[in-house]
This record gives C-alpha cells, sequence and structure tokens, in this order.
C-alpha cells in the first residue's frame, strides 16, 4: 500500500468520524478533506470536474438545487398547512386518526419533497393542532418524522441517497416507483399499526376540544392562490418529465432545472424568495463528498475493496443483498446516510457491474437500508434533529433516548420487513 | 458634556420576569428593548422588544407565520394567556433570540466615545460604569441623540444661512 492510499484512507476516515461527532460543521469537513485529496494527489481538476466515475456527481447537485427552488416556492403557497388542517377537521378531533392521517400526508409529501422541508412544514401545523386539541405533540411528531423517513424512500426524488444511487446506478424515477413504492406502501400501513401500539396510551380523546380544532379556518393558510396554482401545475409537469424519462431522454437534473426556471419566469418573485430554501451548505458538502470518495476511487481503493467483495459475495446476491440491507441500516442511523452512500454506491456498482442482473436489487437493498436506518436513532437523519430541535424550542422537549426506544422499534420493523421482500421479489424465482 | 451627564436609571428585569410583565414594562415607559440582570442583580445582557414580543407568540406560528390567521379571536386569546408562562430566561436560553452584550462607558467618556461605542455594538442602550454597589446607571440612545442634535443644531443653522 502506497503512501498515498495511507493518507488518502487517512483524510477519508478522519472526515467520517469527524461528521459522525459532529464537532466540526459537516460542509466544512467535506470541503476540507475534499481539498488534502486534492494536495495528497488522490484527483486533479479533470478528475474533479469531469470524471464519470471519480469527480462531482453534477446530476445530484442540480436536480437537489432545482428541487429546492421549485419546493422553496410552493412552500410559500400554505398549501401544507391546509391540508394538515383539513385533515384534522375531517377526523373530527380524535387523535389517533389525525395522527393516521398526518403521518399519510407527511409520506406521501416526502416522496415529493426533501424530508427536512416536509417535517419543517408538518410540525408547526401538528403544534397547533395539539395545542388544540390539548394533547402533547410529541408522539406526533416522533411518528411523522419517521413517516417522513419511511415516504422519502419511495422515489427518486424522496431522499437524497435515493438521487445519488439513480445517478450511479442509471436508475430512472420509474424504476424507483416500481421497486421501492410496493414496500414503502406496506411499510407505512405497518407503521401506523406501530404507532397505535407505540402511542395509544399518550393519545386521550377529550370530546370538549373538538370544537376548537373544528374552529380552525384552514383557508386562512392558502396566502397566494395564483402561486398556489402555477407551483403545484410545475410540481406536476416536473413530476410527469420524471416519469416520462424513456420517452423524452432528458436526465431529472434537466426537468428538475427546467421546473425550477419555468416556475421562476411565471412566479416572478424576487430573488430572496425564489432562492430562500437552497441550502448551498449541502450543496457544497455533496460537492466535497464526491470528490472526497472520488479521490479514493482514482487511487484504485474502491475497486481493491469491491474486488474483495465480488469475492466474498461469489454468487449469493441474496445474502449480499441481506448483509447490505441490514449494514446499511445500522450504518446510518450512527452516520449521515449522505456520506455513507456516496461512499458505497461506487462498491455496489462493481458488484453490479461484476454480478449483472441478479446483483442488481443490491441497489435496492442500499436505499431502503440507508433511507429507513434513518429512523433508529436521533441523529441518524437531518429531518430527526430538525424535529427535536422544534420540539425543544416550542417546550416539549425529545431526549435523544425517548426517539431513539421507538426508532429502534420502527426501524427493526421495517428493515427486518424488507428481507421477505427483497427475497420474494428478486431471489426466490431464481 | 460627559457620559455622567447623560446617564439615568433604566428598567432592569431577571430570568423570572414573565414576558407579560416585561411586556408591561415596555409599553409603559415606551422602551425598545430592557436590561437583564444576571442572578446577583448585575446587568449584564440587553434584549430587544421585538424578542419580548416574540416570546408572547406561539412558537410554531413564529416558524410558521400563516397558521396565525388560522386562529379565531377566542384562539387569540387563550394565546396571550399561556403567553404568561414563558419567562425572560426563555429567551435567554433561545439560540435562535440575540443577546446583546451590554456596552460599558466610563464616566468621564466623551459623547463621542459614548456614540463611538454604541454604534460599533449597535446598541440602544449603554452601562455607565460607577463604583461597586452603586445603582446601575445607564445612558440611552434617545438620551445621546438628544445630546448630539443639540449640538449640531447650531451648525445646522449656520449651514442653512449659508
Amino acid at each position: 500500500m502506497s503512501i498515498q492510499v495511507i493518507l488518502a484512507l487517512a483524510v477519508f476516515v478522519g472526515a467520517y468520524i469527524l461528521i459522525a461527532t459532529e464537532k466540526v460543521p459537516r460542509v466544512t469537513v467535506a470541503l476540507v478533506a475534499a481539498a488534502l485529496m486534492i494536495i495528497i494527489g488522490a484527483t486533479d481538476e479533470r478528475g474533479i470536474f469531469f470524471s464519470q466515475d471519480s469527480g462531482i456527481d453534477w446530476n445530484v447537485i442540480f436536480l437537489l438545487l432545482g428541487m429546492m427552488i421549485i419546493v422553496g416556492i410552493l412552500q410559500q403557497s400554505g398549501v401544507f398547512e391546509f391540508l394538515a388542517i383539513w385533515a384534522a377537521k375531517r377526523a373530527k378531533g380524535r387523535p389517533f386518526v389525525i395522527m393516521v392521517m398526518l403521518v399519510v400526508i407527511t409520506a406521501v409529501l416526502s416522496a415529493f419533497l426533501d424530508n427536512v422541508t416536509t417535517v419543517l412544514l408538518i410540525a408547526p401545523v401538528t403544534l397547533l393542532i395539539c395545542d388544540r386539541l390539548n394533547v402533547s405533540p410529541v408522539p406526533f411528531l416522533i411518528a411523522e418524522v419517521m413517516a417522513s423517513n419511511i415516504g422519502g424512500a419511495a422515489t427518486l426524488i424522496g431522499d437524497p441517497p435515493n438521487i445519488i444511487i439513480a445517478s450511479r446506478a442509471g436508475l430512472t424515477f420509474n424504476d424507483f416507483i416500481v421497486n421501492m413504492v410496493p414496500i414503502i406502501a406496506i411499510l407505512l400501513v405497518v407503521f401506523i399499526g406501530l404507532c397505535w401500539l407505540m402511542f395509544r396510551k399518550q393519545l386521550s380523546f377529550d370530546p370538549t376540544m373538538v370544537a376548537r380544532v373544528m374552529a380552525l379556518n384552514e383557508r386562512e393558510t392558502i396566502r397566494d392562490k395564483i402561486l398556489l396554482i402555477k407551483s403545484l401545475g410545475v410540481l406536476v409537469l416536473v413530476v410527469t418529465g420524471f416519469i416520462l424519462h424513456s420517452v423524452i431522454h432528458l436526465e431529472p437534473a434537466i426537468v428538475a432545472l427546467l421546473g425550477a426556471g419555468l416556475l421562476v419566469l411565471i412566479t416572478r418573485l424576487e430573488n430572496r424568495k425564489i432562492f430562500a430554501d437552497v441550502e448551498w451548505q449541502t450543496l457544497l458538502f455533496f460537492a466535497g463528498l464526491f470528490i472526497m470518495v472520488g479521490g479514493l476511487v482514482s487511487l484504485g481503493v474502491i475497486e481493491a475493496v469491491g474486488q474483495a467483495a465480488i469475492e466474498a459475495v461469489g454468487d449469493n446476491f441474496f445474502a449480499a443483498a441481506a448483509g447490505l440491507l441490514l449494514g446499511s441500516a445500522i450504518f446510518s442511523g450512527i452516520i449521515d446516510n449522505i456520506p455513507y452512500v456516496a461512499t458505497l454506491a461506487p462498491l455496489v456498482n462493481d458488484l453490479v457491474q461484476a454480478g449483472g442482473p441478479a446483483a442488481e436489487p443490491l441497489w435496492w437493498a442500499l436505499a431502503l437500508g440507508s433511507d429507513l436506518g434513518g429512523n433508529a436513532t436521533a441523529v441518524g437523519a437531518s429531518a430527526n434533529v430538525v424535529v427535536l430541535g422544534i420540539a425543544m424550542r416550542n417546550g416539549h422537549p425529545i431526549s435523544f433516548w425517548t426517539f431513539t426506544k421507538y426508532g429502534l422499534i420502527v426501524t427493526a420493523v421495517t428493515v427486518t420487513l424488507c428481507l421477505p421482500y427483497l427475497w420474494l421479489r428478486y431471489f426466490a424465482g431464481g | 458634556m460627559r457620559a455622567s451627564d447623560l446617564q439615568s436609571s433604566f428598567p432592569m428585569v431577571g430570568r423570572d420576569t414573565t414576558a407579560v410583565q416585561a411586556a408591561r414594562i415596555i409599553a409603559a415607559q415606551d422602551l425598545a428593548g430592557l436590561v437583564i440582570a444576571d442572578r446577583a442583580g448585575a446587568p449584564s445582557a440587553v434584549i430587544s422588544a421585538v424578542d419580548v414580543l416574540g416570546l408572547m407568540v406561539p412558537g410554531y406560528v413564529v416558524d410558521d407565520m400563516s397558521l396565525a390567521g388560522v386562529l379565531d379571536e377566542n384562539a387569540a386569546e387563550e394565546v396571550w394567556d399561556k403567553a404568561g408562562q414563558h419567562t425572560i430566561g426563555d429567551l435567554l436560553d433561545d439560540d435562535g433570540v440575540r443577546k446583546y452584550e451590554l456596552v460599558r462607558v466610563d464616566a468621564d467618556d466623551t459623547i463621542l466615545e459614548v456614540a463611538a461605542r454604541m454604534a460599533d455594538a449597535r446598541a440602544q442602550i449603554a452601562l455607565v460604569n460607577g463604583p461597586l454597589g452603586s445603582p446601575a446607571q445607564f445612558v440611552t440612545l434617545p438620551v445621546l441623540m438628544d445630546s448630539i442634535v443639540t449640538f449640531c443644531a447650531p451648525a445646522d443653522a449656520a449651514h442653512a444661512d449659508a
């Protein structure tokens, strides 16, 4: 092993530790690690900007940018708050029915918006509804963030790891719909049952509070009807563009950018509002990660590990998928699933290239494990951290262990259910 | 003219002061902010009146302003009742609220020195250092501005005549 490889591995491991411990902002870690990879000579400008294997994945960066712009404009319409209050009123103030409706709304929204945006939209209105019902919002907030992590796994755009997997594996929006939606729908039904078991004792129903919920005027949340129509129209067009990929031959990133451009053009909002929800730090974090992992790819480290994995797996791809699913769930519960998937994606790519179509389910195992594993602990996903912060600010603190005791149950059940799905769907016939 | 010529007493609140009590003080004396006393009763920081207002509004409405409209008048009354439960301590513990460090000036500092320090710190109030154990005295922005305007007035008049 050369000095260059040892240094690159040291940078990589050091960056992972710093990202996991959150002592330093993750974007700083990723960018410094990327710079060190360049200084070591592990990569160069050609590798960084133009290589499909070891460079920045521009499809991922621009798909995220486009969706952030679209969602940022759409959320200003107030439609999500309208939906949540409407649902609470349809449930006639019964806490568990409200929880089920909010869980379903959150999961469906998460399939099309990023999870952090979804919980940022749903948490305040949940606090309002719980305030009116005079019940603790803690079970609702925990259920919603978990529903967000489950629902986000359903589509290509629902969770950043899926975007990375889709780009690296060449998978389309429809591939995700066909392969992920069935299991996610099952998991959502099971999750609602788990909510009943875990939270039913905390959901006392007081009929005298119903009138307070029914008095909420959801129409007041719609601030700009024209904006709502325009932004929903563009979102429908963008999703249609994703679905018609095989016909129009446009990459998801291009579809999202075209949609964002169209929305900017027809809404004519000021720049401050258009770019308010673009998380530039997240985009830079992704760029830094791609350079850091690209350094290992350029030096042949990933290929060597991939070769070892190919020999270890042989043709037992179900065992590999099970290991990848469980390992990804455990890792993603402890560390950010984005750097995890950014590192694993080239490795899985090597396995799939060597194994052919029989090994393709490994991508779904990686996606399911890394997406669902985020529920395991309070720090397993960015959305969890955001919800804990909102709960704390509003006087309903949720401790790390309170979240984690529910998270471990939900993760164990949902990930375990993925095993028979993978077996029946991809391996039982062979 | 020195800082000691501009100084006056200023209401201070502690961690246990409720949002409603703080709001009453602000409203009664038309203040732009409040001085926070530490546990020993010594002035330690300044918060703006807007942050006290934020303390009275439910956090979920601050996070998502579209929710303010969905509550009717009866619900709003309950909201104000609940506001009384929050204290200045909650505000100090909130990382999202900016706590201004108290600007300190000496009693013999000139108006220019006081103005420079307050402008640099973007402070609306400055604590005048005094003898240990004496009541805290402050220079406020309106009093300081009034003094500056008084000094500037003759020059302005001369400029206008020219």
